[in-house]
């Protein structure tokens, strides 16, 4: 039987992009055209506005080198993969369902594909259809393969995490935000709100990572204020400009490298607002971690040194001296041992410093956030 | 498995019910500029103004002439206690709101009464030239125009004085759970849902879902959505209730037309200030792999359930890939819930009538019913019956039977407004 091609939209010539990514993972030499970053961040913030019913979504990227990890959604769909070979696939994949997000595998990989074609084919018994996928059913195959045998994080086999109401490209290198620390921006949204000064001041999120945090308070900014986030890790930093640039927040985020505070030396005693989830977990609690965090996430992001404390305590030292009066932070720990030594800490050994300082919990109850402010 | 085995690969099909539901077709910029609707309370359906008409009887226009009077004199109190120089803040600004609520009535009852003078106006020039013939055809012509456009404004007018419910403006969430019938009644309730997502793209409404459980053949055994624009909820709200679908199921070998049901809930949307939601009110579940939490774990299940501690209401929602997204469509989901129960409670309170009326909102109702061999849909409450059930489901005539239910209700509305004491 002849094979039918279901999206003729596919085979449309897709605008040329192919630069666009060099940033994150080559070092190619032409920086992305601000346009089509922004035709990116659009793509991106709009994904998850879904239907049901179908409407060919517009190309996305041009032609990049196949060699490079781009994150699953971004890639072109410029393979093609029968109904029946998908459908192997996949009933191969499901049999391993226990780990598995199947389904938004499947979403990243067709993504504007409509499955009613799909059941269309069934139908006409017809499965030698070819449908357009981001990646080749080969390649499926072996990415479901490290997911499985080797435990390899799902957020890195799609090379994606939906966190918040953001989309954030994660790669091996880089801690995958974690759902908790999206309660952070919620405590620097209720600081804004009752203190409409501190939104057009100057925030920090040391540690960045991915950037979630920098830009989740990018966002609920607006027009005002400004942020800086810092890492150590260069893939963190090439990560986090990754990030920014997608969500065309360049000129409000600046991404600088270095240890802690000394991306900061120059707004000392000048900040509205300081965030971090530093690492904090002890030491010897790394090797009895998830396989998925302990195998494939990076030491960096994790090893909070003995207690897992060094990084927290060298920030609270830090927020004082760089926090301006009235000025807000907030701090995620590992638990209540931490929160209850940080708060202590802060009271005892750095009185007078700070004022309402606080915990605060998760949704499991857990207590997780140290917040608070910088005496007047 | 190989390509030779062809007859195994619809089995494949079947048993990958992940494939199909899968929406990964984002449509980008999902809101479609709508221009507001002016005066939107009295729009009336097309065919309103004729059908209403034989109503409009004497009796009526006698009861609405005696509210309008009120208003006036309402009005004209008001006017007059704001010129006053005396009168306290509060009480300026308290008799300056009524005034603004007052005033679109005003306005139509000041065209009104133009009118109304200008056709005495004409009734005694009548009287004054029976014997130009010319004359008195011209001001025959110019009467008819004018006691025509009377009408039109006293039918405004009793529109607007006609109870509101003030939900009508906003948008929905809508919920469809398929019923008896299992399996058919699953891929009915996804038929259905569908159905409402092209009337809604249709009207330029905004339609995100909010949360999907499939059946294992890819019906939905519960779906809801948020739809959003003007008016939504005016339109949609009858068509909360049983819809029965009576069909040769797909899975039926031996052609046998079965009988299954789905039921929809279509409910305003609201928001935490509507419902006066308190966080310390809230229980939020969350998926954890156990232990620590944090940086400790990477989990990929991102479903939350809220609980409401004071009513017990629970919401889960476990159809975004972003635990907050999920949280953030269980509040709303909730908060409409919320409101829903809120609202029954102030109409019990208020009438019987209503209950009566359609769109009491008795979810167990049977409204209406899809024939497919027959080719058919009825609804039962105003027993109009359409023969085009393909076009039904894809949305393009659910506006007749729509239409039809809010000329019923404003019926229903008139024959009370009638009966009550001015
Ligand atoms: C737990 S991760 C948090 C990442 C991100 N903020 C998030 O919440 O998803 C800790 C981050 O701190 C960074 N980091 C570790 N040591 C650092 C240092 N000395 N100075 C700056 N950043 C450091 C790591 O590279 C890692 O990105």
């Amino acid at each position: 039987m002849k094979p039918t091609t279901l999206r003729p939209s596919f085979t449309r010539a897709w605008p040329c992009m192919a630069s666009n990514f060099s940033t994150f993972f080559f070092q190619l030499p032409p920086p992305p055209p601000l346009a089509h970053a922004r035709n990116i961040a659009h793509q991106v913030r709009h994904r998850r506005i879904h239907s049901s019913l179908s409407a060919p979504p517009p190309p996305l990227l041009a032609s990049s080198p196949p060699s490079q990890p781009l994150p699953l959604f971004l890639r072109p769909p410029k393979y093609t993969t029968t109904v029946l070979d998908l459908l192997e696939w996949h009933s191969w994949a499901k049999s391993h369902r226990r780990l598995c997000r199947l389904n938004w595998l499947m979403e990243d990989v067709l993504h504007g594909f409509d499955p009613s074609l799909m059941r269309k084919a069934v139908a006409r018994d017809d499965p030698d259809v070819i449908i357009s996928s981001r990646a080749d059913v080969q390649e499926l195959y072996s990415l479901w393969k490290q997911r499985m045998e080797e435990r390899r994080p799902f957020q890195y086999i799609v090379g994606c995490e939906h966190w918040r109401d953001l989309i954030l490209c994660v790669r091996e290198g880089v801690l995958i935000p974690r759902p908790e620390t999206a309660i952070i921006v919620d405590l620097v949204g209720d600081a804004i709100s009752k203190d409409e000064g501190l939104r057009e001041g100057l925030w920090v999120d040391l540690g960045t990572g991915s950037g979630a945090i920098a830009i989740g308070i990018a966002k609920i900014l607006g027009n005002y204020g400004s942020v800086i986030a810092t890492d150590l890790s260069p893939v963190a930093i090439q990560v986090a400009s990754f990030n920014v640039e997608i969500y065309s927040l360049e000129d409000k985020i600046e991404v600088r490298e270095g240890s802690w505070l000394e991306p900061l030396k120059g707004v000392e005693g000048k900040v509205a607002g300081l965030v971090s989830n530093p690492p904090y977990i002890p030491s010897d609690g790394i090797s009895g971690l998830q396989a998925e965090v302990g195998r494939h996430e990076p030491r960096l992001a994790l090893d909070g040194g003995a207690e897992g404390m060094d990084d927290l305590l060298h920030l609270c030292n830090g927020a004082a001296s760089m926090l301006k009066p009235g000025g807000f932070f907030a701090f995620e720990t590992n638990g209540e041992k931490q929160c209850k030594f940080l708060v202590d800490y802060m009271q005892n050994q750095l009185p007078g410093s700070f004022c309402n300082v606080n915990t605060v919990s998760d949704f499991a109850g857990i207590q997780r956030f140290v917040i608070g402010f910088r005496n007047r | 498995m190989g390509r030779n085995s062809r007859s195994l690969w619809r089995t494949l099909m079947w048993a990958a019910p992940g494939i199909d539901a899968l929406r990964t077709n984002p449509r980008v910029g999902a809101s479609f500029p709508r221009p507001p609707v002016a005066k939107a309370s009295f729009s009336l359906p097309r065919f309103c103004s004729t059908e209403v008409e034989p109503h409009f009887s004497p009796d009526l226009i006698k009861i609405m002439e005696q509210r309008l009077s009120a208003i006036e004199h309402r009005s004209a109190f008001l006017q007059n206690l704001i010129n006053q120089p005396e009168a306290s803040p509060t009480e300026y600004s308290r008799a300056n709101k009524e005034l603004r609520k007052l005033r679109d009535s005003m306005e139509l009852i000041n065209e009104l009464r133009t009118k109304q003078k200008e056709i005495d106006g004409l009734k005694t020039m009548m009287d004054e030239n029976v014997e130009d013939r010319d004359m008195l055809g011209m001001v025959t012509e110019e009467l008819d125009e004018a006691v025509k456009e009377e009408k039109r404004l006293q039918q405004l007018l009793l529109q607007s004085l006609l109870p509101r419910d003030d939900a009508d403006e906003r948008g929905s969430i809508l919920e469809v759970r398929a019923g008896t019938g299992g399996e058919e009644a699953s891929l009915f309730a996804m038929d259905i849902f569908k159905m409402y997502e092209r009337y809604s793209q249709k009207k330029g409404w905004k339609f995100e879902v909010v949360d999907i459980t499939e059946s294992d053949l890819r019906g939905y055994k519960e779906a809801s959505a948020a739809i959003s624009g003007i008016g939504v909820y005016g339109k949609l709200k009858f068509e909360s209730g049983v819809h029965r679908v009576q069909r040769v199921p797909v899975t039926e070998k031996s052609g046998r037309v079965h009988t299954s049901a789905v039921s929809v809930a279509i409910l305003p949307q609201a928001n935490e200030v509507d419902v006066q939601l308190r966080n310390e009110d809230l229980r939020i579940d969350t998926y954890r792999s156990g232990g620590s939490g944090g940086q400790h774990a990477n989990t990929t299940n991102s479903a939350v359930r809220i609980t409401h501690i004071p009513s017990g209401m629970v919401v889960s929602i476990q159809d975004e890939r972003s635990q907050h997204m999920n949280k953030a469509k269980a509040l709303k989901v909730l908060c409409a819930r919320l409101y829903e129960l809120e609202r029954s409670r102030m109409h019990l309170d208020r009438s019987k009538l209503r209950s009566e009326q359609i769109g009491s909102g008795d979810r167990s109702e049977r409204i209406r019913t899809y024939n497919f061999p027959q080719g058919r849909v009825t609804d039962h409450r105003v027993g109009i019956t359409h023969h085009a059930i393909d076009d039904m489901l894809q949305g393009e005539i659910l506006d007749a039977f729509i239409d039809a239910l809010l000329l019923q209700q404003e019926m229903d509305a008139i024959a009370s407004f009638s009966s009550s004491d001015p």
